[in-house]
């Protein structure tokens, strides 16, 4: 047996105006999970806790609960000193219990084809449909999701249940229809849902935009998508000229400052190619600074995220192909992205005969340079394809940490993402100002972030400066040189 | 007297687990049909938490004839004939309507439902959907059952039965405010699941609590077999708080080796014929026996081995197994996990015919609350089958039952009102009660009996229920009604226990020798009603 103290948001609608936080210290037996302190709080401490619970073994999904902030099954995770205890962040009945029957109850179920015939699907199809079926109905999904708050998206699980339904034979509803009017295009692609699930079900990539896929081709795209689809076609770049590009600014290979550490290729994408090249400059200067040798492609052009994000794929293959063969060309092993959008669909969409690797990611791996510390109270934006698409958190605040103080705000999604702010300012807007309250709530100075979508977003609900890391870096390297000199 | 919420239906159902939902969705062809369910619907009950499948004869190969012996052989013939006799020649069809509700089985390469072999069965008539069946089961009769016309009250706890001119006519139930409700109805399902949470070491999820039993033997239906606990061999064994988590028979299905500490494969000295793939009883029995002679492994179990498998099958045929394991830090692709027996499944249960009726009039039982299908021992596999087979027999019978004069007996109701309203100024925490009792059961009342240990335990449960529970506020008086239940059914089990002189199937009296095999035994069910006990002669 151990000694445990947990603290345990309370609330009690019929007596309490707003939840609080309650100490318990309790006994319970080495590897305890979470549901086992709060039995122990419930039988020892104080039985009026309300919590709920069935199986205790992960697969009922009636016990999710938030400790320090992040879903879980509270059956299944280890409960470690000091944790808190929270609601999920759904209408709460009482306690710990949330209100899970809307979201249950509104899942759409199956409208069987035929009473007479009991046939299963072929095999591919079933596969394909199991991964989708294992959801447990914790609604873990729906407690982080920022589309659901903001507007009448259905949610993650239910976009879930649509892909899995379409796939069905034994179904005879349009389920496209009836997902782009549950919100289908409302996602924000922040993979928030899945990282959090308890069964790892990859909603955003094996139901979202499959579905969105489907939908394209029954022409439920949404005309500004189809604009940004068109402009690719026409000129290979999701966005239009409007100053001269990094690739007009720049030579095909960019030599180092002092003996060559190592070639890297740079993809700059769309975004800091044609509307912040002098970001990208930083980064292609700090590159050299530490000794990279920077090769830009003259041929790059879109990675294909904004056509993959809303369902529109028929050009991907095309850019993929021009994409991989831009680097390959030039003898590259190791392409560096600075946009966690192209970053992620680089890693995750392609099969590159290279790696990829973020310009965060490359500078903690191999070492940088030391910056002056610049003084700055600044908070960090979690990209959501950089943080949890692809799990680069720790080395943008490594780097950061040598050049500001950093205060820390919840890593949630700004709303620029999976075409939203194009297709539903509204909800981008107010999923952007929700950032901005956070960012008023840190009292930082200044936003530092990784991505173009997001700087630009966030930028338009902060009176606060947003910039990108590679900047601030440069900045803290020119601050040296001047102390040194 | 105090006005309370009421509910008038034709049918009432209580229990959400598959039986429950499978008689719902029958009874609402042929009237109003309410659904009352202790949990949210579709998580409660042991049904979605089964992993390993669901018997059925599909192949021209197989034979109902065949899983019906198997099934009466595995009961050691403690089975009644004529619902073994429903259960194997109806299964299929209840797959079949399974699947035409969408149901997601895994399939061979012919898209026919994929079957896998289980233990004590003659041919691979497993179906499955990886180690999810139960789950998968659920899902879809939940779907289907939201396509129906069944209201259901979720989170309301069914406290007692109520009887009106001397059948059932409903029952009265807690909401999670501790707030009364009176269902009325034309009759009544109970379809609440088992309750081997008596048990120190259990599979059963929360609702395993014996409810249905104590809620029918108290209102005077029969139950039969109670003695005779399913121990599952393989539970997990660490760390304490997992002890006794379910580690599907599918495990050994796909090719899981038990070795003890030593490494040998005891299943040699036991039943070398069937090996892992014995039956529940004779497995348990033998792991009990490997770590009582002091061949277990660190933990207290044996290992259960599969990792001379393919990675790629324990990964599509054991995900949540390999899930689970993986957060208790062992790998099942790389190391042995470690297993002992796990109180699982009451054979018991109340007696019905096979349309699901039981003794007492209006009132009906499908899936594990009713006894007899078994026998003396459970095949893995038989019970999903049996949620549906009887399930959809009861709904049905209790659909075509006659309507009544709803009404309800206001004294009955007032004296349970009082019998709550005690709990107020009881004494003892129901926590507490339930622990002492559960540890006294595994003690007394488990894998091996005897006539000492058994009435020990008996006197255990007789103090226990001379205490008086407390309820702090009213949200926690279904703690103490459920604790009641528990009492109860601990109570139905050590009696029965008492009433077996012999060894059979799961119920082994070690301090007993005789000379007889279950297929010769002078003794038929154990019986228990409020008005009469005692033990069934069979003349052979």
């Amino acid at each position: 047996m151990k000694e445990l103290t947990l603290r345990i948001s309370r609330f009690d609608p019929k007596k309490d105006t707003a939840p609080h936080f309650e100490n318990y210290t309790v006994n319970v037996h080495d590897g305890a999970r979470v549901l086992h302190a709060l039995h122990a709080v419930h039988d020892d401490c104080d039985p009026t806790l309300t919590y709920r619970y069935c199986c205790g073994t992960g697969q009922c999904g009636s016990c999710a609960v938030r400790v320090n902030g992040q879903p879980v099954l509270a059956c299944m995770e280890e409960a470690l000193e000091g944790i808190t205890v929270e609601p999920l962040e759904i209408p709460v009945i009482k306690d710990l219990a949330v209100d899970l029957l809307p979201y249950i109850n509104e899942l759409p179920i199956i409208c069987p084809v035929s009473t007479e015939a009991a046939t299963m699907p072929a095999k591919d199809i079933v596969e394909t449909m199991k991964p989708l079926r294992s959801c447990i109905g914790c609604m873990a999904c729906v407690s982080v999701c920022p589309a659901l708050s903001v507007s009448d998206f259905k949610g993650p699980t239910s976009m879930r249940q649509e892909m899995r339904l379409s796939l069905d034979p034994r179904d005879k509803k349009d389920r496209t229809a009836e997902a782009v009017n549950g919100g289908l295009f409302r996602c924000t692609s922040c993979q928030a849902c899945w990282k959090v699930c308890p069964k790892e079900i990859q909603i955003p990539g094996k139901a979202i935009e499959k579905l969105r896929e489907v939908a394209h081709f029954k022409g439920h795209t949404l005309p500004r998508h189809a604009e940004v689809a068109a402009l690719i076609r026409e000129t290979g770049r999701s966005v239009t000229w409007t100053e001269p590009s990094l690739l007009e600014l720049t030579a095909e290979v960019m030599e180092p400052y002092g003996p060559v550490k190592k070639t890297v290729g740079f993809f700059v994408g769309c975004m800091y190619n044609l509307r912040l090249p002098k970001t990208a400059l930083d980064a292609v200067e700090v590159l050299r600074r530490n000794g990279f040798r920077v090769v830009i492609p003259r041929d790059q052009i879109c990675c294909g995220s904004p056509l993959i994000r809303t369902g529109q794929t028929e050009y991907v293959d095309t850019l993929k192909a021009r994409n991989i063969a831009a680097f390959t060309a030039l003898g590259i092993d190791t392409v560096v992205t600075m946009c966690a959008g192209c970053g992620s669909t680089l890693k995750h969409d392609y099969e590159t005969p290279f790696k990829v690797i973020d310009f965060s990611e490359l500078l903690a791996e191999t070492g940088f340079g030391s910056p002056a510390h610049l003084g700055l109270n600044v908070t960090y934006h979690d990209p959501c394809h950089l943080a949890r698409g692809q799990g680069v958190t720790e080395q943008p605040r490594t780097i950061l940490r040598s050049l500001a103080d950093i205060t820390e705000m919840p890593s949630i999604c700004c709303g620029s993402g999976g075409g939203v702010r194009s297709g539903f300012p509204d909800e981008a807007a107010a999923l952007g100002q929700r950032r901005g309250d956070e960012i008023k709530k840190t009292g930082a100075e200044m936003v530092v972030t990784c991505c173009p979508f997001c700087e630009f977003h966030i930028a338009g609900h902060t009176d606060k400066p947003v910039r990108h890391l590679a900047t601030l870096l440069l900045k803290g390297y020119r601050e040296q040189e001047k102390s040194g000199t | 007297m105090r006005s309370d919420e009421l509910v008038d239906c034709h049918v009432l159902v209580i229990g959400s687990g598959g039986a429950g939902v499978r008689a719902a969705i029958e009874a609402d062809q042929y009237g109003d049909t309410v659904l009352v369910s202790k949990t949210i619907v579709g998580k409660g009950g042991c049904t979605p938490m089964a992993e390993g499948g669901y018997n059925a004869v599909l192949k021209e190969l197989d034979s109902c004839e065949g899983h019906y012996e198997d099934t009466l052989r595995g009961g050691a013939y403690l089975n009644d004939p004529g619902l073994v006799r429903v259960l194997v020649d109806e299964s299929p069809e209840r797959m079949a309507d399974l699947i035409r509700w969408g149901a997601v089985f895994d399939v061979d390469d012919l898209a026919c439902v994929a079957q896998r072999p289980f233990g004590g069965q003659r041919f691979p008539r497993t179906c499955y959907a990886g180690d999810r069946t139960g789950h998968e089961m659920m899902t879809t009769l939940t779907e289907r059952m939201a396509d129906t016309g069944v209201e259901t009250y979720q989170e309301v706890s069914i406290v007692s039965l109520l009887q009106h001119e001397g059948r059932a006519s409903g029952a009265m139930g807690l909401d999670r405010d501790g707030e009364v409700i009176l269902f009325r109805s034309d009759s009544t399902v109970i379809a609440t699941g088992g309750g081997t949470r008596v048990y120190d070491i259990s599979t059963n999820s929360s609702s395993g609590t014996g409810d249905g039993y104590a809620l029918g033997y108290r209102a005077g239906a029969e139950v039969i077999d109670m003695e005779q606990i399913q121990f599952h061999p393989t539970g997990a064994v660490y760390p304490y708080d997992a002890r006794g988590r379910l580690v599907t028979e599918a495990v050994r299905g796909e090719g899981g080796l038990l070795k003890n500490k030593l490494g040998e494969r005891f299943m040699t000295c036991y039943d070398p014929e069937r090996m892992e793939l014995s039956t529940r009883d004779v497995v348990s029995r033998s792991i009990a026996t490997e770590i009582l002679e002091g061949r277990g492994t660190e933990h207290g179990g044996v290992y259960l081995d599969v990792t001379h498998l393919p990675a790629s099958q324990v990964e599509s045929r054991l995900p949540v197994m390999l899930e689970q394991f993986l957060k208790f830090g062992v790998d099942i692709r790389t190391e042995p996990m470690e297993v002992a027996p796990t109180a699982h499944h009451i054979m018991g249960g109340l007696r019905i015919r096979p349309d699901g009726s039981t003794t007492m009039k209006g009132l009906f039982a499908c899936g594990e609350v009713s006894g007899g299908v078994h026998g003396a021992n459970r095949l893995g596999g038989n019970a999903l089958a049996e949620t549906q087979v009887f399930g959809k027999r009861a709904g049905e019978a209790a659909g075509k039952a006659a309507v009544h004069s709803r009404d309800h007996d206001p004294a009955q109701v007032e004296a349970e009102r009082k019998h709550l309203d005690e709990y107020f100024t009881g004494t003892s925490e129901p926590a507490g009660v339930w622990n002492k009792l559960k540890l006294s059961m595994w003690e007394g009342a488990g894998i091996f009996r005897t006539l000492p240990a058994l009435e020990q335990t008996r006197s255990v449960i007789l103090h226990l229920q001379s205490l008086q529970l407390r309820a702090v506020t009213a949200e926690n008086l279904v703690e103490c009604c459920t604790v009641r239940n528990m009492l109860t059914t601990a109570s139905l089990i050590v009696e029965s226990a008492l009433l077996r002189p012999e060894s059979r199937g799961a119920h082994v009296r070690k301090d007993i020798s005789q000379a007889w095999t279950p297929e010769t035994s002078p003794f038929g069910h154990t019986y228990l009603s409020t008005s009469c006990r005692g033990i069934e002669k069979v003349s052979r």
